[in-house]
């Protein structure tokens, strides 16, 4: 049953044909085996030791190394799979068709179950389809999501009583939501491609992104959002391609400052402050739509912890569970080009307090400060903008 | 008044009489320290110490032992003979009968065992069995400096006595000797208060054997036949050091199992030494010094030592002794000079004991052994030279087999390690002994082993380790574990490693063939995929689909043939090793330690003679 083929929002202007690009990858293999030669399969370095930090841009950016898969015994079965879920892939685009990286597992497990010469390419766990996707991405230098591809929402919760969001659909009605009239539901970007206009309906002051989407609702539910001006989204941990591009959004549309809030240690740093500010090594490609570099980190910072002797668990040495928190902070400044920026600076000094106190203090624990005040979070964050205690 | 006072608040209790125990006494009360520690440990120290005595008499008379051991639950307490009763019954019924009459003993979950060690050695006069079988501290081995399996002279007794605490009566021997007649049958009982063996029944009776001995107990046991404490373990732990005995034996309901020898030579004795002045402690040092009483020191030192030649006592000179000392007679000194002495000796750097008198399995022989064990896939043997170890002769063997019959199940299991101290294999307290920490240190991963850190490695394997030496150190009277010195512990380490690299090679031929296999496999089962998921996405010709088919099986077929050639290499490196290292090196280079050891044992043993002369002539001037 042949789909009807639908209009896709683009998430950025891409002058590249896939699926032509896709069948010259696929001629160039099969001429190279006519002629018993070993083709080659390139795709970039996705990882830590080929980013770089370009201060300029504010963002990751891939350094110019690349994985080279010749075609050997030990390497067939990667470029079988990947040759096979690409034949998916470009079939999704010619019929307009998207698909989870769950759902390709699937399907995948589906074709493969209903012919017996597939057998061997089968996927033991989501994992190994998901890996033959990003190689594939990588490869082609495309987004997942230009491959049709799309990751399930997550994060990105959004309130505030002076933002007009109006959403471009692919049959270029609109779609306008006044965020204030949304009562306690709140907005929520996709993980695809999404046309957004942002207006103010008064006055923002800034945009507050929280670590832990409870403590955002918190702030919302206690009236943070009716006393001051402002936008508070959750980013339900590590932030999700929505969130990012949506940071992005909110960064170039609305020119107002953005601060994260979350736990001081080296995992809330790295692999949620930074991927969200500079985006991840993992999507280096991806990073220039996906990431916010005029977001700043307002704490939890050491100066917070002193000055109101907040409550913090000791990391101990002998638990090796425990220990992995400082392994991290000491591996982040020694590989990470984000943290080595003279630029992050601070950030690099919070994970060395990090270190040398054997420290680590949740974000919640603000509410030691004044247990009967249920503002006192509110307070805390506020007085810190105000006083410019951020980095 | 006032006195009634005082000694109604203080009343003065009269001090206990002091008195003294005999060593039996002490051991019978303590009889835990040497192995009779639980009823498991019972049966299997009677056990081991039987077969060590036999064992230790067929080397010393140069007989190749012919063992023949039966452990069954006993049918009747105190007085059972095995040959007069006759009614047959069932496993099930005498195992019962054994739980129920042990029921009537002290302890928990025991039963009434006999054993029964018969063996082809020279056998014991009729003097000597009360000595041997009755009495502590009687040893014709004790601080001999040699290799026995046994030393001090307890084992044995403590088992006798073990028998006569838990069933009445102790052990049941028949011996005969090459010059007797018939055999003599006898029970021999320890006397705990004064130490002494007291024979009881003894009659003379016919026995086809030439020469042996057999002894029976009857002890409050329970029989254990697996696992780290089991006596199959035990059995089949001996059969494997000691190549050339025969070994016949039956335990409780199973079947009778026969071991033959793998070897037809005893193994060379080599001769005691004397023994090295770093080894000892003052008070060793002066009760030593008390048996040359009546020489010079310089003369004490040089006949009473090892290692002590006239260089050795200009050095000690040079480290101030005063020469005048060293021609006083040993008896005119005082403590405070032995003092003086002890640690000008102990300052003094001299060479180090002698490794002759360590006595080695042998790769061969270990080899051959091996295989006895189970149907074995592959093995790895080392025998390495002696060395010296916290100033003691000590010699490693190891021996690495993967066995058929578990590789299948027991991929993930940790390998099963066999210790032996002196041949004699220890079961218990694994966990502290050097051989356990040796294994345990050395990274298994690089010779293909699966290992978590600092642990055992794991697989179908068998791990065995032999540390033989005059002077083991070890941890407990019962003789469990090796004491983990540094120095021990590296010597082990390095042997095992060297037996790793050797067992690497068999591994990485399997790699080989395994990697040739999959290879193999995956142009059979991917190169049609590819080259169909190309033709789709390309919509390619079939002719050029059947081209590029052929393109990528050449390719391919160049990776099948890298890995064909690799495993031919391994496999031609592996046969090598069994050629070279296993069979003609080991023959040649064993013949000619035997040679050296034959020079050596006959120069030596002239030295030990004149000291031993030497000792008696003083003895029987002393009267005492």
């Amino acid at each position: 049953m042949a789909a009807k083929r639908q209009r896709m929002i683009k998430i950025r202007k891409l002058d590249k044909n896939i699926p032509k690009m896709a069948t010259q990858v696929c001629e160039t293999m099969l001429k190279d085996l006519e002629k018993a030669r070993r083709p080659v399969l390139s795709a970039v370095k996705c990882s830590l030791d080929n980013s770089e930090y370009d201060a300029k841009k504010g963002y990751l950016v891939p350094k110019g190394k690349k994985v080279h898969s010749e075609l050997n015994v030990s390497s067939v079965q990667k470029i079988s799979r990947a040759i096979f879920l690409l034949e998916i892939l470009l079939n999704n685009l010619k019929g307009g068709l998207i698909n989870t990286k769950r759902e390709l597992y699937y399907i995948c497990k589906g074709l493969i179950k209903s012919d017996t010469l597939y057998k061997p390419l089968d996927f033991d766990s989501q994992n190994e389809s998901d890996s033959t996707i990003d190689f594939i991405t990588d490869m082609l230098e495309v987004y997942r999501e230009e491959m049709n591809c799309f990751a399930n929402d997550r994060g990105g919760q959004t309130y505030s009583k002076n933002l007009i969001v109006t959403e471009t659909l692919p049959d270029n009605t609109k779609a306008v939501v006044d965020l204030s009239t949304l009562g306690t539901t709140p907005f929520q970007p996709k993980n695809k491609p999404q046309q957004f206009q942002l207006k103010k309906k008064g006055r923002i002051d800034f945009c507050l992104v929280v670590e832990s989407e409870g403590t955002a609702n918190t702030l919302v539910a206690n009236g943070m959002t009716k006393r001051h001006n402002c936008i508070i989204m959750g980013a339900q941990g590590v932030p999700s391609n929505a969130v990012r591009g949506w940071c992005q959004t909110i960064q170039n549309q609305l020119k107002v400052p953005i601060f994260f809030y979350g736990d001081l240690d080296a995992y809330t740093l790295q692999n949620i402050y930074r991927t969200l500010k500079a985006g991840s090594a993992a999507s280096l490609i991806r990073n220039a739509d996906f990431s916010a570099p005029e977001v700043r980190f307002l704490g939890l910072l050491p100066e917070d912890v002193e000055k109101h002797d907040l409550h913090c668990y000791e990391v101990s040495i002998k638990d090796a569970s425990e220990m992995r928190s400082i392994k991290k902070a000491r591996d982040v400044l020694k590989n990470d080009p984000f943290f080595q920026d003279k630029k992050n600076k601070k950030l690099a000094q919070i994970l060395k307090w990090l270190i040398k106190e054997k420290k680590r203090c949740e974000q919640q624990s603000v509410f030691s400060i004044d247990p009967k005040n249920p503002k006192v979070l509110e307070e805390f964050i506020v007085h810190k903008i105000k006083t410019k205690s951020y980095y | 008044m006032q006195f009634h006072f005082i000694k109604k608040v203080c009343p003065i209790k009269k001090l206990s009489k002091i008195t003294t125990s005999s060593t039996a006494e002490y051991f019978a009360k303590n009889l835990q320290q040497v192995g009779f520690s639980s009823p498991v440990k019972a049966v299997l120290t009677t056990l081991k110490e039987a077969m060590d005595n036999s064992l230790d008499a067929c080397e010393e008379a140069n007989i190749l032992p012919e063992i023949t051991v039966e452990i069954k639950r006993a049918k009747s307490a105190i007085h059972s003979d095995s040959k007069t009763s006759k009614k047959k019954i069932s496993p099930t019924e005498e195992k019962e009968e054994s739980e129920s009459m042990a029921a009537q003993l002290p302890g928990k979950n025991t039963e009434l065992v006999e054993i029964s060690v018969e063996d082809n050695g020279p056998g014991l006069k009729v003097e000597d069995l009360p000595k041997v079988f009755g009495e502590y501290l009687a040893s014709s081995k004790f601080g001999k400096g040699r290799c026995s399996r046994g030393q001090q002279g307890i084992g044995i007794s403590a088992a006798t006595t073990w028998a006569q605490l838990t069933n009445a009566s102790g052990v049941e021997v028949i011996s005969k000797t090459k010059d007797m007649k018939k055999a003599i049958k006898v029970t021999v009982d320890v006397d705990i208060k004064r130490n002494r063996g007291i024979i009881k029944k003894k009659e003379n009776i016919k026995w086809n054997k030439p020469h042996g001995l057999s002894a029976l107990f009857r002890i409050v046991g329970r029989i254990q036949l697996k696992g780290d404490g089991g006596l199959i373990t035990y059995l089949e732990g001996t059969a494997l050091v000691n190549p050339h005995l025969t070994l016949h034996y039956k335990l409780a309901d199973k079947e009778w199992r026969h071991i033959e020898k793998v070897s037809k030579e005893p193994p060379v004795i080599p001769p005691a030494t004397l023994p090295h002045p770093h080894t000892m402690k003052l008070g060793e040092f002066i009760s030593h010094a008390h048996l040359f009483d009546k020489v010079a020191l310089s003369v004490f030192l040089k006949k009473g030592f090892s290692k002590i030649s006239k260089k050795t006592l200009d050095d000690f000179v040079k480290n101030s002794l005063p020469p005048v000392l060293l021609k006083k007679k040993v008896q005119s000194f005082t403590d405070v000079e032995y003092k003086k002495i002890f640690q000008i000796i102990q300052k003094t750097k001299m060479a180090n004991p002698t490794t002759r008198s360590v006595l080695t399995v042998g790769e061969e022989a270990l080899s051959h052994s091996i295989q006895r064990i189970g149907e074995v896939d592959f093995f790895s043997v080392i025998t390495r030279k002696p060395r010296i170890c916290d100033h003691k002769p000590v010699v490693v063997e190891t021996a690495i087999a993967r066995l058929l019959e578990k590789a299948l199940d027991s991929e993930n299991a940790i390998i099963r390690l066999m210790r032996f101290a002196n041949r004699v294999p220890l079961q218990f307290d694994k966990s502290a002994c050097a051989i356990t920490k040796a294994v345990e240190s050395v990274n298994w991963k690089a010779y293909g082993l699966a290992q978590q850190k600092n642990s055992l490695p794991l697989g179908p394997y068998v791990f065995a380790v032999s540390v033989t030496s005059p002077f083991i150190k070890f941890k407990n009277a019962s003789k469990e574990t090796i004491d983990a010195s540094e120095e021990l512990v590296e010597e082990i380490r390095r042997t095992l490693m060297q037996t790793g690299q050797k067992l690497a090679r068999h591994i990485k031929r399997e790699k080989k063939a395994d990697d040739l296999e999959r290879k193999t496999q995956y142009i059979r089962q991917f190169v049609p995929i590819l080259v169909k998921k190309l033709g789709d996405i390309t919509k390619a010709s079939d002719k050029r689909m059947e081209k590029a088919k052929k393109g990528i099986m050449t390719l391919l077929g160049q990776d099948t043939k890298e890995a064909q050639e690799a495993l031919k290499t391994a496999e031609t490196r592996l046969r090598d090793l069994h050629s070279k290292a296993l069979i003609t090196t080991n023959l040649e280079k064993t013949t000619t330690v035997k040679k050296e050891k034959v020079a050596s044992f006959s120069k030596h043993q002239k030295r030990i003679e004149k000291t031993q002369t030497y000792r008696k002539k003083r003895v029987g001037k002393n009267g005492s």
